[in-house]
Order: structure tokens, then C-alpha cells, then sequence
């Protein structure tokens, strides 16, 4: 069943030091395919979060890649990520989106599954099977490796695999001010009822890219900057904040993850935002006290969209979500949206944020209906004869980026593009597709984990 | 024949006929519509199995047991 | 349906509704968007709940919650109007160039009329919706689902007071919701 590791079947496609990738790695199908075995059993992949899953016998129905998986916390608290597929004969065991069930039954012969993986119920044990039939041997195949972190929970087929927080490595700065309070309170943030799932005709990398720092595509969204739906009231988001601040591309190349961020100045303070009404301005502005004092000059950094490799992109405050990419096909993408809201925040700024929430975000949200717009009819572009024997262009910013970023004090984790005078760069895609590569040529994480050898450890 | 039973309607605390003849109480109905938790009550293939608990499928429930 | 106690009343209230909801469907097929908002009281309210998978018995859990889930829409004429608006700044890249859609409205059923079906100043009422869209080359979405109405009068016409729209889909097969339903 192993894949034939052919290293440089793929080399070329993409070129990171002429700033150019092959339209083929979007449009392929062999390649669509070999990313399936290559990338999504190998990295790890976000599934849910543990707020979804709060009491035994919860389930969240997820997927990692292609493959539908059950997130589910057993009779014992504890959380396990199955794969939704009988035993017996593959029938998937859960055909619903979430609930509580003391088993998981299929339907087709019915084979029955406790919420800790055991094949517990199987028909006609005594008298077609003799009682010989080895049940400790077919209880539902766990994903080996799994992590809560923050409430974020993770998974990867490999057993191989570094823990999540070396997957991860100096990039959970930036991922922490997702799953963290507004206040910096660890993890205090939980998911809002109601998953968006919708399909997007494009590969999944379209969306992934986007998300890990293209400032280049504003134009996109000229129409709702111009019409505004902003927690103040104007343009898509509160930009007051970053008056003054530096805007940096963060790229983790050696990982594949990157992020925008902006960087307040060293003697900053905080400034109202969200104020189309008192309560909320008051909560935000209370909280980016208590952040600073709790983080100091970290306090400086103010998170912006991005992806950790592979397809999982977030918002981390504006609005606040993750979206995972899910690959459909090399032309389709099942996108799932969950929103997050800090856990201790008063009603009503729960019911402010998920309004902006809507009104932004998902098929019906103003901002991103053109996103979805650009990259369907990029990829359908893409698709031809000719068009594939040119490649996509990623020069802009290359030779700008510095890994010892430092201002007024503090040091920036990872490879800095400062593009506060330019505005835009692409440092974070050449990174994303440059450890695309890596995923596709590399046999195991052996070679996958490079930063081991480098001294360029997980602290980097 | 009598007709099948269907799991949604059995409630824990009634009892059941099984295949095998044996008879059986309701411990709890996880709601699937294909199994039962029970614990026998009797079982003339198995006395030994009297008194455990067991998960029985809907095939091998005869009938509902009214009183 | 509400008991017809008048049974002419109620047939004349109805011929009256469906004339409405059609000229309303017209309206946005004919991309007349600010006449459609004119439409709209200035508290309506407009939701369209997602749908999930759910376990028999559990049917309760359906939808996502007006209010408190997120929603593919739950809003009012602000949003609404900004919605509007944002087709009419000419670079809604989503809806430029434009969709071309139909809404076929039937199975048309009041479901009360208040205080009375010859007297009705407010109209409960049910209905389905198709929603065909084609757009550029041979992108195409078909939408088909329920619709309950709350129409309330006004300066002598009927206006949409609440409109709730329950899509026959879990994952949404359409890129975007960027029409009114």
C-alpha cells in the first residue's frame, strides 16, 4: 500500500529562487492524487474544537483531506479522531454532522462502535462468527496522533510525525493569538454554534495561499471597503488600530506556515476600536489593557490572516475564525468556517461579533463572496493546454526578508518581509509552496523535519 | 408471526423475548434502532449468562414482553 | 392553514399575496434591487438558518438558531441595504458581471391573516421558492427550499415584515449567496 516515494518526479514545479510555480500543481489530477497520500497522511491537519465536543459521547463528523473522520470525547472524557468507515465493509458509521450517542452503528450490517473506537456489537457473534472473531483486532481506525492545543484540536495519520508544537514551532506566537482571550487569557476562546460548509469550484491551494498573506488582492475588495460593514461602521475592518504600526509578512519556509501581522510602535497604547456601540468598544478596549499588561511588548503584535501548512487559515481578530480547505478534487474545495468568540465575553459582544461575523464571512458574508469569485475563474483559467505551460508568477519582495527581525526591542519570530512602504509581498506563498514541495518529494519525516538539522530548531 | 419490534419503542425496565428463547431486561436503549443493552433474565441455551449484561441485536429481539 | 370562515375573503386575500410575491420576484429578477429594499419595513428581519444532519428524534436540532448560531443570513434592512449597495458599486466582483436569475414562487398557503382574511393588515404565509442562477459562461446554482412570510401593511401596499428560508441543502453547493432570496 505504500506510496513509490519517486523524489524528484515533481521537482521543477515549483521554482522558489525565480519566484515561480507551475499552474500544474493546481489543475492536475495525478498530482491532486499524489497529494493526498503525500500531504494530508503525513502533516497535521485541524479537525474541531474541543468546545463542540464538551460533555462524553459528544461527536463533531470532520475531515481530514478527503477522508470524512469522527472527533468524539468517550465515556471517559477522552478525545479520539476515527475514521468514519466500517470495518466490516466501509460503510461510513456516522452519516450525521454532530450529537451524542453512546455507539456508532453501521447501518449495513451493523457492526457497532463504543465512543472509544472498541467494535463492541457484532451480529450474529455466536452463531455466524463462533465467537472467534477477534474484536480487540476491528475497533475503528484511530488517527495515531492527536493534540488539544488551546481548544484546537489536531491530527495526523503519521506516527512519525514531530509533536504539533515542533509542526508548529515558533509560529505559535502568531496561533495563539487565535485560540487565546482578547485579554491574552490562555486558550479562552470558544466556538460559536454553526459550522459554514460550502463548496468552492478551485483547488485548495487557492484559498490556503490567500490566506497566508496576499495584502496584494485588496483591490478584491473594493466593493464592501466601499460600501462598509466594519465593527466601526466603515471599510470590512477597525484599521484605527494600526495607526502607526509596521505591517510585516511572517513566512516559517522550513514549515510551510506563514501570517501577516502588524506591529505597533514600542510606545503604543491602546486605542478604542469597535465602537458603533459603547458595551462593545468598552469590552475590546478593557481587553487590550489587560493584554498588555499580561504581554508586554508582545502586546505589540497584532495578528492578521494566515494558513499552517497545509489548509487550515485563520483570522485570528478581525473577524475572528478558522477556515479549513478541504480538497474535493483538484477543481472543487469543501470550505468549513468555525467562528470563535472569547468564552467570558458579555452577550452582547458575542451578539455583535457574530452579526459582523455573517455579514463578512462564508458564502453570504460581503467580504469574502469575491475572494471566492477570483480564485474560481483563476483556477478554471489554469486548466488548458497552453495555460499550463506558464507558470504563476511569485517574485514580488524576493531578497527583502530578514530572519532577525527586531524593533524598538522586540524580536519577531520567523522570516520578516517588512512591506510597510510596499504594501504588499510574497515571501509567505513562496514559503507555503516551497514546503509543498518539500511534502512532495521528501520520503519521510525524517526529511520533512530539515530545521532538525539546521539548528534551526523548534524554538525558531 | 408476530410483527418486529422496532427498538425506538422498547423502553429500559421492559423485558424481552430473544432468539434462543432466552428472556432479557432492558438496561438501556442507545436510540440506533439495531441494538439494546440488556441483562438476561433467563436463557435455557446458556444458564451462565444469566444475570450479565450484554449488547442484543435487533435481529435476535423476538418480541416485546407485555405484562 | 388558517380556518376559512370566509371563504371569498380568503381567496381574494390570497389572489392579493400571490400578486405581491410576484411582483417582489420580478423585482429582483429584474435587478430593480433598491424598489425590492422599498419593499422591506424598516424592522425586518431576514434569516436563513443552516441545516445539519441530525439523528432521529433529534430533528429539534436541525436548524441553526436565529439569534444565537451562526446563519447563512440573519439581519435587517441595514445589511440588508449595504448588500445592495455593494451590487450597485460596479466592482461586487461576485455579481459583476451580473447573475441571471428566476425566483419561481409556488405552493402559495396563508397561513393567518390578522385581525381578519377580509380586513388583513398582517399575513402569515408559506410558500416554496426555486431559485435558478446562471451566470457568466455555464455557471449554474439551483436553490430550492421553504419560505414563511410575515407581510405587514403599509401606506396601503404589503411589505415584507419577516421573511425565514429553509434551504434544501447541508453543504452548500453554491460559492455564494450573493441574491436574495
Amino acid at each position: 500500500m505504500a506510496i513509490t516515494f519517486q523524489p524528484s518526479a515533481y521537482s521543477g514545479l515549483v521554482d522558489h529562487d525565480n519566484g515561480m510555480v507551475s499552474r500544474e500543481i493546481f489543475v492536475n489530477s495525478d498530482i491532486y492524487a499524489e497529494e493526498q497520500e503525500r500531504i494530508f497522511t503525513r502533516a497535521w491537519l485541524f479537525v474541531g474544537h474541543e468546545s463542540q465536543i464538551a460533555k462524553p459521547g459528544d461527536f463533531f463528523v470532520s475531515s481530514m483531506g478527503e477522508e470524512s473522520v469522527i472527533l468524539c470525547r468517550d465515556r471517559q472524557g477522552e478525545i479520539h479522531v476515527f475514521l468514519n468507515s466500517c470495518m466490516h465493509r466501509g460503510m461510513k458509521v456516522c452519516r450525521y454532522d454532530e450529537g451524542n450517542t453512546p455507539i456508532f452503528t453501521c447501518p449495513y450490517h451493523g457492526w457497532s462502535f463504543a465512543t472509544d473506537g472498541a467494535l463492541v456489537g457484532v451480529p450474529f457473534y455466536k452463531d455466524a462468527y463462533h465467537e472467534e472473531l477477534d474484536k480487540s483486532q476491528w475497533g475503528l481506525i484511530r488517527v495515531p496522533r492527536m493534540t488539544n492545543y488551546k481548544g484546537g484540536i489536531w491530527a495526523t495519520w503519521d506516527e512519525n510525525a514531530p509533536d504539533f508544537l515542533e509542526y508548529i514551532g515558533g509560529f505559535r506566537t502568531y496561533l495563539d493569538i487565535l485560540f487565546d482571550g482578547w485579554d491574552g487569557a490562555e486558550g479562552g476562546t470558544e466556538v460559536i454554534g454553526g459550522i459554514e460548509k460550502w463548496l468552492v469550484p478551485s483547488n485548495w491551494k487557492f484559498p490556503a495561499e490567500n490566506f497566508i498573506g496576499d495584502r496584494y488582492h485588496n483591490i478584491s475588495h473594493r466593493s464592501v471597503d466601499l460600501v462598509g460593514i466594519g465593527p466601526s461602521g466603515q471599510g470590512r475592518r477597525d484599521t484605527r488600530e494600526r495607526d502607526g504600526a509596521r505591517a510585516l509578512d511572517i513566512s516559517f519556509p522550513e514549515r510551510g506556515h506563514g501570517t501577516i501581522v502588524f506591529l505597533r510602535p514600542a510606545d503604543a497604547q491602546p486605542v478604542p476600536s469597535y465602537q458603533n456601540d459603547p458595551v462593545i468598544a468598552d469590552y475590546f478596549y478593557q481587553s487590550e489593557i489587560a493584554r498588555k499588561e499580561r504581554q508586554g511588548q508582545l502586546w505589540r503584535i497584532m495578528g492578521g490572516p494566515g494558513t499552517i501548512f497545509p489548509n487550515m487559515s485563520y483570522l485570528p481578530r478581525q473577524p475572528r475564525s478558522i477556515a479549513v480547505w478541504h480538497p474535493r478534487g483538484p477543481d472543487q474545495t469543501e470550505v468549513w468556517r468555525w467562528f470563535l468568540v472569547d468564552k467570558s465575553a458579555p452577550p452582547e459582544v458575542k451578539e455583535f461579533l457574530r452579526q459582523y461575523y455573517i455579514r463578512y464571512s462564508g458564502p453570504s458574508g460581503l467580504t469574502e463572496q469575491d475572494d471566492m469569485e477570483n480564485w474560481n475563474y483563476a483556477h478554471a483559467a489554469s486548466r488548458g493546454a497552453m495555460a499550463r505551460r506558464h507558470h504563476y508568477n511569485y517574485q514580488m519582495g524576493m531578497g527583502y526578508a530578514v530572519t532577525d527581525f527586531e524593533d524598538g526591542g522586540l524580536s519577531i519570530p520567523g522570516t520578516v518581509l517588512d512591506v510597510t512602504k510596499a504594501r504588499a509581498g510574497e515571501q509567505n506563498q513562496r514559503g507555503f509552496y516551497s514546503r509543498w514541495a518539500d511534502f512532495m518529494a521528501a520520503r519521510d519525516w525524517d526529511e520533512l523535519a530539515g530545521w532538525r538539522n539546521n539548528g534551526n530548531g523548534s524554538a525558531c | 408471526m408476530a410483527d418486529i419490534v422496532n427498538l425506538f419503542e422498547v423502553e429500559p425496565g421492559q423485558t424481552v423475548r430473544l432468539h434462543g428463547d432466552a428472556t432479557a431486561e432492558v438496561v438501556s436503549n442507545p436510540r440506533d434502532g439495531v441494538w439494546l443493552f440488556v441483562r438476561y433474565l433467563t436463557s435455557p441455551d446458556d444458564p451462565d449468562q444469566v444475570g450479565t449484561e450484554d449488547m442484543v441485536f435487533a435481529q435476535d429481539v423476538l418480541e416485546l414482553v407485555t405484562d | 392553514m388558517v380556518v376559512a370562515n370566509d371563504p371569498l375573503a380568503m381567496l381574494l386575500l390570497k389572489q392579493d399575496v400571490e400578486t405581491f410575491l410576484y411582483h417582489e420576484a420580478n423585482l429582483l429578477d429584474d435587478r430593480r434591487y433598491e424598489e425590492w429594499l422599498a419593499l422591506l419595513t424598516d424592522d425586518v428581519r431576514y434569516w436563513v438558518p443552516m441545516r445539519r444532519n441530525v439523528k432521529f428524534g433529534e430533528l429539534e436540532r436541525e436548524f441553526t438558531r436565529e439569534g444565537q448560531d451562526i446563519n447563512w443570513f440573519d439581519e435587517g434592512k441595514d445589511t440588508l441595504t449595504r448588500r445592495v449597495n455593494q451590487i450597485l458599486t460596479g466592482v461586487h466582483w461576485a455579481e459583476e458581471p451580473l447573475s441571471r436569475i428566476s425566483h419561481l414562487v409556488t405552493n402559495v398557503e396563508i397561513v393567518d391573516a390578522t385581525p381578519s382574511a377580509s380586513n388583513a393588515e398582517g399575513v402569515a404565509l408559506r410558500c416554496r421558492f426555486i431559485i435558478y442562477r446562471n451566470r457568466v459562461a455555464t455557471e449554474t446554482d439551483i436553490l430550492v427550499g421553504r419560505r414563511e412570510d410575515t407581510l405587514r401593511r403599509e401606506d396601503g401596499g404589503w411589505r415584507i415584515a419577516q421573511r425565514q428560508v429553509f434551504l434544501d441543502q447541508n453543504v452548500l453547493l453554491a460559492k455564494n449567496l450573493t441574491f436574495f432570496f
